[in-house]
C-alpha cells in the first residue's frame, strides 16, 4: 500500500467528479465538502474508507455511509499513534470515539483533516475564512503539480534577464553554425581544388575562409563566455534574493514546520541545480535542436542513403543507455554503500575516540576498516567490470555504421556517384550529428531535475507569513498590562500546546510562569511577542489587540530572554546593541554590568571588542545568556520576558543575577519562566502551568498552603537540596 | 536604566581629577580625585571601536572609567600612552611583500611600522572592523592591522583580496 509518491490521501475542496460515489446522494442541501481524506486500512486489512469532512457533518464511508457526526457535537479531534498505525479519534457529545484507522503513509493527511477539525470546532473559525485560505492553498499546490506550470513559472522569474539570456543562446547556436563551416570549405578545396588541380587561386581563398571563419570562432567564443558567466550569476543571484527575502518574512512557525537544514538546502542546493541547468542544459536544448536541424538537413542534402545508414546505430545507443542506468544504479549504490561504510568508521574512531580507546577497541576498529577498504575495492572492481560490458558494445555499432558509410559511399564515389569532398565531409558532419543528438537526450533530463527543485523552492516562495501586521496597525507606548483571553495554540496543528489559557498581567506586576517540562510556558510567551498567531483567542496590551500593533513597536518595548540562547556571529559589543542600535558604549556597558557580564568581557583581550564566533560558540553557556540579558535590558523594556534566566548559570553567578533582576525589575511588567523556584523569591504571584493550561495562581506561601502542584514541585526541589546537604553533613563526620 | 543611574553604575572620572603618576610597562600609579593607586593597569573596553575609552583596575578591582583619555594633562596623557602601547601592541601593516601557501597554513611576508615580519596565518584570519580597518590574527593568535587598506600599494591589495 501506500501509493504513489503524489498520492497526499486527502484531496481539499475536492470538484464533484473525484468525490466517492454514495456521497453524493448524501449531501444535503447547502452542504459543501471541506476535505476527504482516504484510510489505507479497513480493520486490520488492507483497504480505503473514505473521512468527509464538510461545513456541517464529519463521515466515515466505506461503500456506504459507516458513521456520521455534526460538527456541532464535536468537542475536539486527535490522533494517536502506534508503531505502524494511527487512528483518529473524536471527543462529542457522546463521548469518546475512535473514527479511522490507517498506516503512517497517510499521518500527513489525517493530520491536516484533524487540524481543520479543530480548526472549525475548537477554534470556530469562521467557515468563509477557512474556505478562502484554503483554496488559495489548492490552487498553488495544483500549480505546483504540473511541471510545465513550474518551468513556466520559473521563467517568468528569470523574465528580467530575458534579453541577456536570448543574447546567449543566439551566440551559442551562432558559434556551433560556424563550426560546421570547415569540412564545407574542406569538400571545396578537395572537389575543386585537389584532386582537378585547377583553380589554384581557391586554395588561397580557402584558406584565408578557413582563417576568417577561425577568428569570428574565437571572438563567438569569447563573447559566449562572458554572457554565460553573467547568466550564470544573475539566475542564481535573483532566485536565491527572492528565496531569502522570503525567508526573513516567515512566521517563525515555518521555521519549525521545515528542519533548518532543508530550508538551508532550498536556499543553497535546489538554487545551484536550478542555476546549472539554466546556464549548462536550458540553452543547450536550443543549441542542439538548432544544431540538429542544420546538420541534419546538410547530410541529407549530400547524400540521403548514407544518412539513413548514419542513423542507425542511434537507437543502439539510446537503447544501451537505457540499460546501462538501470543496472549501473545497482553498483553504484553499492559502491556508495562501501563508501559510507568507511566514512562512518572513520568518523566514530574519531569523534568517540575516547570511548574506542579506554574500552581498547582499537585493533578491532583497524580489523573493520581494513575490511571495509577491501570491500570498497571489490565494489571499484566491479563497477569497471559492469561499464566494459555495455559501452564496447555500443561503440562498436558505431564503428560498423562508419565502416558502412565508408564501404557504401566509397562505392558510390568509385562510381562517380559522389564526390570525395562530398563523401569526407559527410563523414566529418556524420560525427558531429551525434554529438547534439545526446546531448539533448541528456537536457530533457536535466530539465526534469530542475522542475522539481523549481518546485521546492516555489514551496518556499508560496508560503504565507501568518502573522500578519493589519494594515492599519499602529505603534503604541505600552503602559506594560498584558491579557490573554482564551488562547489556543498548536505547532502541528494536532497538539494543542496551549489549551485556553486566561490570564492577567497587571502594569509592573512581576509573574513566576512554573510548571514540568512541555507544560506550554514557552509557548506562551512567544505568543506574547506575536512571533506565532494562536488559532484561537487575543493577546491584548493595555486592552488594544496585539494584531493591531505595529511589530516593529511591540518589539521595542517587549524584550525577551530565551533559554540557550544563541547569539550573532559578531562582536560581543554588536550582539548587546541588538537592543538598541543607537546605544552608547557607555549604556553598552551599563547593560552588561547589570546583566553580570562585564567582569569576563573585561577578561577577554578583545573585551566588548571579540568576536563570539558562529552562535556565540567561543563563550559558554552562561556567558551567552548574560550576553543576552544584557541586550534585553539595554532595551530598557516596558515589558521583559525571561525564558530560565538562570539555568546556564553557576550557583554562585545565579544568585548575583538574580539580585540584580529584582532590582531591575522593580515596576516592570516582568515575566519569568524558572525550573529554579529560588529565582521566583521577588515576584508578586505564581502562576502554574500544566498540559497547556494554567492550574493554579497566587502568592508562593498560599500556593503551598493550597498544596497543589506547586507544592509538588517546591517540596521535589527542597528533597534534591536537602539530600545534597545531607550528603554534605555525612561527608563531614566521615572525615 | 536611565542615564544618571548609568553614570554612577559606571564610576565614570573627570579627567580633571585623574594623574597619571608614572608608568611601568602595563602599570600605572594613578592618583584619583586626591587618593594615589599604585599598581593599576589600565584596560580599554572597546580596544577598537573606541580605544579613547580606558578602564583603570587594580587587581579586579575597577577604579573608574574615562570617557576620553586624550583628555588628560600632557603628561598624564603620554604616561598612560606608553603604557597603553604595550598593552595593546599592535603593529600596522604598511606592505605586504607575499603571500604563499606553506605546509597547509599560508605565510605572509609584510612590512610594518615596527619594522618587517613573517609570519603564518590559517585561511580564514582577516577580519573586517566596522570602520573599514582590516585585522590579520596570525596561527599564533598575533593580530596585525591595517589602517587603511585603500592607501596600500596595488600588490599589497591583491594579496589582502586573495585572502579575504
Amino acid at each position: 500500500m501506500g501509493g504513489d509518491e503524489d498520492d497526499d490521501g486527502i484531496k481539499l475542496y475536492p470538484s464533484s467528479g473525484e468525490l466517492p460515489p454514495p456521497l453524493r446522494e448524501l449531501l444535503e442541501e447547502g452542504e459543501e465538502v471541506v476535505a476527504v481524506a482516504r484510510s489505507d486500512l479497513v480493520g486490520d486489512e488492507y483497504g480505503e474508507k473514505h473521512v468527509v469532512l464538510t461545513n456541517k457533518r464529519l463521515l466515515v464511508l466505506n461503500e456506504r455511509l459507516e458513521y456520521e457526526v455534526p460538527l456541532s457535537k464535536i468537542t475536539m479531534a486527535s490522533l494517536r499513534s502506534y508503531i505502524n498505525t494511527c487512528v483518529m479519534a473524536l471527543d462529542t457529545d457522546e463521548g469518546p470515539k475512535s473514527v479511522v484507522v490507517f498506516t503512517k503513509a497517510r499521518l500527513k493527511a489525517f493530520e491536516n483533516l484533524v487540524s481543520l477539525i479543530n480548526n472549525l470546532v475548537v477554534g470556530k473559525i469562521p467557515y468563509s475564512l477557512l474556505k478562502r485560505q484554503l483554496l488559495k492553498r489548492v490552487k498553488a499546490e495544483a500549480e505546483r503539480k504540473s511541471s510545465k506550470a513550474v518551468l513556466l513559472r520559473l521563467l517568468g522569474l528569470l523574465k528580467p534577464i530575458a534579453p541577456l539570456l536570448a543574447a546567449t543562446i543566439v551566440v551559442a547556436v551562432a558559434m556551433r553554425l560556424v563550426n560546421l563551416i570547415p569540412p564545407y570549405l574542406m569538400k571545396i578545396l578537395v572537389d575543386e581544388v585537389l584532386t582537378t588541380r585547377a583553380h589554384v587561386e581557391k586554395l588561397a581563398q580557402i584558406a584565408l575562409s578557413l582563417l576568417a571563419v577561425n577568428l569570428v570562432n574565437t571572438a563567438l567564443g569569447t563573447l559566449n563566455g562572458y554572457l554565460s558567466t553573467k547568466l550564470n550569476v544573475a539566475v542564481a543571484n535573483r532566485l536565491r534574493y527572492k528565496v531569502f527575502s522570503k525567508l526573513q518574512e516567515l512566521s517563525l512557525s515555518h521555521y519549525d514546520r521545515f528542519t533548518s537544514g532543508s530550508l538551508f538546502s532550498r536556499v543553497i542546493d535546489d538554487v545551484n541545480r536550478i542555476q546549472w541547468f539554466m546556464t549548462g542544459s536550458f540553452n543547450m536544448i536550443f543549441i542542439n535542436a538548432a544544431m540538429i536541424a542544420f546538420i541534419g538537413a546538410t547530410l541529407v542534402t549530400l547524400n540521403p542513403w548514407l544518412t539513413a545508414i548514419a542513423l542507425l546505430p542511434i537507437p543502439i545507443a539510446i537503447l544501451g543507455s537505457a540499460i546501462y542506468r538501470r543496472l549501473a544504479a545497482r553498483y553504484y549504490h553499492r559502491l556508495w554503500r562501501r563508501w559510507s561504510r568507511i566514512v562512518s568508521i572513520v568518523s566514530d574512531a574519531i569523534n568517540a575516540a575516547i570511548l574506542v580507546k579506554s574500552f581498547g577497541k582499537e585493533p578491532t576498529f583497524r580489523e573493520k576498516f581494513s575490511e571495509s577498504l577491501e570491500e570498497y575495492e571489490r565494489a571499484q572492481m566491479d563497477v569497471f567490470k559492469f561499464e566494459q560490458e555495455i559501452w564496447p558494445a555500443v561503440g562498436l555499432a558505431f564503428t560498423a555504421s562508419n565502416i558502412l558509410v565508408w564501404w557504401m559511399g566509397g562505392l558510390q564515389v568509385l562510381s562517380g556517384a559522389m564526390s570525395l569532398g562530398s563523401l569526407m565531409a559527410f563523414t566529418s558532419y556524420m560525427w558531429m550529428f551525434y554529438t547534439p543528438v545526446f546531448s539533448l537526450l541528456e537536457n530533457v533530463k536535466s530539465l526534469q531535475r530542475a522542475a522539481v527543485a523549481a518546485n521546492r523552492i516555489f514551496e518556499v516562495l508560496d508560503l504565507e507569513p501568518e502573522v500578519e501586521e493589519r494594515p492599519h496597525a499602529r505603534d503604541l507606548e505600552l503602559g506594560g498590562e498584558v491579557e490573554c483571553e482564551n488562547l489556543w495554540f498548536t505547532y502541528d496543528g494536532v497538539h494543542y500546546a496551549l489549551k485556553g489559557v486566561n490570564l492577567r498581567i497587571r502594569a509592573g506586576e512581576r509573574i513566576g510562569l512554573v510548571g514540568p517540562s512541555g507544560s506550554g510556558k514557552t509557548t506562551l510567551v512567544k505568543l506574547l511577542l506575536h512571533l506565532y498567531e494562536p488559532q484561537v483567542g487575543t493577546i491584548r496590551y493595555d486592552g488594544v489587540d496585539v494584531r493591531e500593533i505595529k511589530s516593529s513597536s511591540l518589539k521595542r518595548q517587549v524584550a525577551i530572554v530565551l533559554q540557550n540562547p544563541i547569539l550573532l556571529d559578531t562582536t560581543i559589543a554588536e550582539n548587546i546593541m541588538l537592543g538598541r542600535e543607537d546605544a552608547s558604549p557607555e549604556e553598552v556597558i551599563a547593560a552588561a554590568k547589570a546583566a553580570r557580564a562585564h567582569s569576563f568581557i573585561m577578561r577577554l583581550p578583545e573585551a566588548y571588542d571579540t568576536e563570539v564566533g558562529s552562535r556565540g560558540s567561543r563563550l559558554s553557556g552562561g556567558e551567552r545568556a548574560r550576553v543576552a540579558l544584557a541586550a534585553a535590558l539595554l532595551k530598557n523594556p516596558k515589558i521583559l520576558i525571561l525564558d530560565e534566566p538562570t539555568a546556564a548559570l553557576d550557583a554562585l553567578t545565579e544568585e548575583e543575577v538574580t539580585e540584580e533582576l529584582e532590582r531591575l525589575t522593580k515596576g516592570r511588567t516582568t515575566i519569568i519562566i524558572a525550573h529554579r523556584l529560588s529565582t521566583l523569591r521577588f515576584v508578586d504571584r505564581v502562576v502554574v502551568m500544566d498540559e497547556g493550561k494554567i492550574v493554579e495562581e497566587g502568592a508562593h506561601e498560599e500556593l503551598l498552603r493550597r498544596g497543589g502542584l506547586y507544592k509538588k514541585l517546591w517540596e521535589a526541589q527542597l528533597k534534591g537540596l536537602t539530600r545534597m546537604s545531607a550528603a554534605a553533613v555525612s561527608e563531614g563526620y566521615a572525615r | 536604566m536611565h542615564a544618571d543611574n548609568i553614570l554612577r553604575e559606571l564610576k565614570m572620572l573627570d579627567p580633571r581629577h585623574v594623574r597619571v603618576l608614572e608608568a611601568r610597562l602595563d602599570e600605572v600609579d594613578v592618583e584619583i580625585e586626591g587618593r594615589v593607586y599604585c599598581g593599576v593597569r589600565p584596560r580599554r573596553p572597546f580596544p577598537y571601536s573606541y580605544p579613547e575609552i580606558v578602564i583603570f583596575y587594580r587587581d579586579e578591582e575597577e577604579l573608574g572609567m574615562l570617557r576620553d583619555y586624550r583628555k588628560l594633562d600632557p603628561r598624564s596623557r603620554e604616561l598612560l600612552e606608553r603604557v597603553l602601547r604595550i598593552i595593546y601592541f599592535m603593529p600596522r601593516v604598511k606592505k605586504i611583500l607575499g603571500v604563499r601557501s606553506a605546509k597547509g597554513k599560508y605565510e605572509w611576508r609584510v612590512v610594518t611600522d615596527k619594522g618587517p615580519v613573517t609570519f603564518y596565518t590559517w585561511s580564514r584570519c582577516i577580519r573586517l572592523l566596522r570602520d573599514g580597518r582590516l585585522l590579520i590574527r596570525d596561527a599564533d593568535g598575533r593580530v596585525y592591522m591595517v589602517e587603511d587598506p585603500e592607501k596600500l600599494d596595488s600588490k599589497s591589495r591583491l594579496y589582502l583580496s586573495m585572502m579575504m
